[in-house]
């Protein structure tokens, strides 16, 4: 028993560092994949507020280039207005209700806080479980997509943007339907790269990249970017496919949170596949 | 104004400018500038080394709350004051440090500031991002950013005492 003490006092400076290492490790490396709470993240009310306040400052700095983005959308989303498009079939009659279910729906949101040059870069927004956002759920700008809700808090959500380590969003390459997914390799913010895609079809330069909406996160079709270079990866049948994203994530302001409708269906239908078969498959 | 009051409003204010200012900054290159192990540094020389363990932890917890890192820099930030009393040690004077001095660039000289400071930076930046990437196949990535973020990391907080800090003078 005295030797234990006096080996606690001999190496209590040791000790005292090697717990709170721990403490703040394992709360790193938990909380990288599976946030048990919002009050160590952004989400958490007083961090929000701050980061608000600051965003109300210097929101303005890229005022001009965000209404010119958002006009052009406004302008795009104009021309499918009925008034502006001409009646060709005059006698058809369409039923929306019958033929059309909304699937989609989608929740305005503004970025608080945002940073790039991490390996994992989260976004912070403006808008919580009061509007409706759950986790997984996910996030895109008139531009592409941002990434994945991440955590929630009432008013605030944290999102796990495209820029992370295991982002893996599902996308195909237009027009070929070639399927993979997207990573990122921790480098350059304007660039990621897709694994899985076999290299027994050709795959044209500056084709376009957008999301499959395999798992009902996204709708199939947003943009992700365009196929940037192409290089096949030595020993495996497979291709390196680097992307240049759409968006530029340094200057993200307004984003929208994707709210699909239909997701409780799909999951239920998806999680009748028994378990072993499942297994089989991957 | 007391040292425990000036040490406290420079935790505020190396906590703020680090978490809203320089966190920010995107130079490029791989540069992420951290100006908030000065405030390690720069804590009395007396001080015990619980005490400033815990300060580390939690200064680098509120930093963490603020940029979404989950404890990453207070871990780099615990490692950083955990090799502080050693180092200090092994740069000793002989006679013993003087408590009324702080142990800055204006009290103690350019050369003492230079190895020891150097040293803790180095290790407080290895350390960052040695956890941030933790991928052994990256090791180049990591001793670049650790290299380019450590030179301008110093260079800033050479700067700050040079235009912000006065001389202590003795009681």
């Amino acid at each position: 028993m005295r030797n234990l003490i006096a080996f606690f006092k001999r190496f209590r400076v040791f000790l005292f560092f090697a717990f709170l290492q721990i403490i703040a490790l394992s709360i790193y490396v938990r909380y990288l994949s599976f946030p048990k709470s919002q009050y160590l993240t952004t989400a958490s009310s007083v961090t929000a507020k701050v980061l608000e306040t600051e965003n109300d400052i210097t929101k303005h700095f890229n005022l001009s280039k965000n209404n010119l983005a958002l006009q052009k959308e406004n302008i795009r989303l104009r021309k499918k207005v009925k008034e502006s498009l001409y009646r060709i079939e005059r006698n058809l009659l369409i039923i929306n209700d019958t033929t059309f279910k909304q699937q989609y729906t989608y929740i305005p949101a503004t970025v608080i806080n945002s940073t790039v040059t991490r390996r994992n870069n989260y976004f912070t927004l403006d808008v919580g479980w009061k509007q409706g956002i759950k986790r997984d759920m996910g996030v895109f700008s008139d531009k592409g997509v941002v990434g994945i809700v991440h955590n929630t808090s009432e008013h605030y959500c944290v999102v796990k943007s495209v820029l992370t380590k295991d982002i893996n969003i599902d996308v195909m390459i237009e027009p070929i339907g070639l399927f993979g997914l997207l990573k990122w390799d921790g480098k350059n913010p304007r660039r990621g790269s897709i694994t899985g895609i076999s290299n027994d079809l050709r795959i044209k330069k500056w084709s376009k990249v957008v999301t499959r909406g395999g798992s009902g996160i996204f709708p199939r079709g947003l943009a992700v970017g365009r196929v940037e270079s192409i290089k096949a990866i030595e020993g495996e049948p497979l291709w390196d496919v680097v992307v240049k994203f759409s968006e530029n994530y340094r200057s993200l302001q307004h984003v929208y949170v994707v709210k699909n409708l239909m997701i409780e269906e799909q999951k239920d239908l998806e999680g009748q596949i028994p378990l072993d078969e499942q297994d089989e498959n991957q | 104004m007391t040292d425990l009051t000036k040490n406290i409003l420079r935790f505020i204010l190396f906590a703020c400018t680090q978490a809203l200012i320089f966190n920010r900054l995107e130079i490029g290159f791989g540069i992420h500038l951290m100006v908030h192990p000065l405030f390690i540094m720069l804590l009395p020389f007396e001080i015990g080394v619980f005490s400033l363990m815990t300060l580390a932890f939690i200064l680098g917890a509120i930093i963490d709350i603020f940029s979404n890192t989950y404890g990453l820099y207070a871990s780099s930030l615990l490692m950083m004051a955990f090799f502080r009393p050693i180092i200090f040690k092994f740069f000793s004077p002989r006679e013993g440090y003087d408590p009324i001095k702080e142990p800055s660039l204006i009290d103690m000289g350019g050369r003492w500031f230079a190895f020891v400071y150097g040293y803790l930076l180095l290790i407080h930046h290895f350390w960052y991002f040695l956890i941030e990437i933790f991928r052994m196949d990256q090791m180049l990535f990591i001793l670049q950013k650790t290299i380019f973020s450590f030179i301008f990391s110093y260079l800033l907080s050479v700067l700050l005492q040079v235009f912000l800090m006065k001389k202590s003078k003795a009681k």
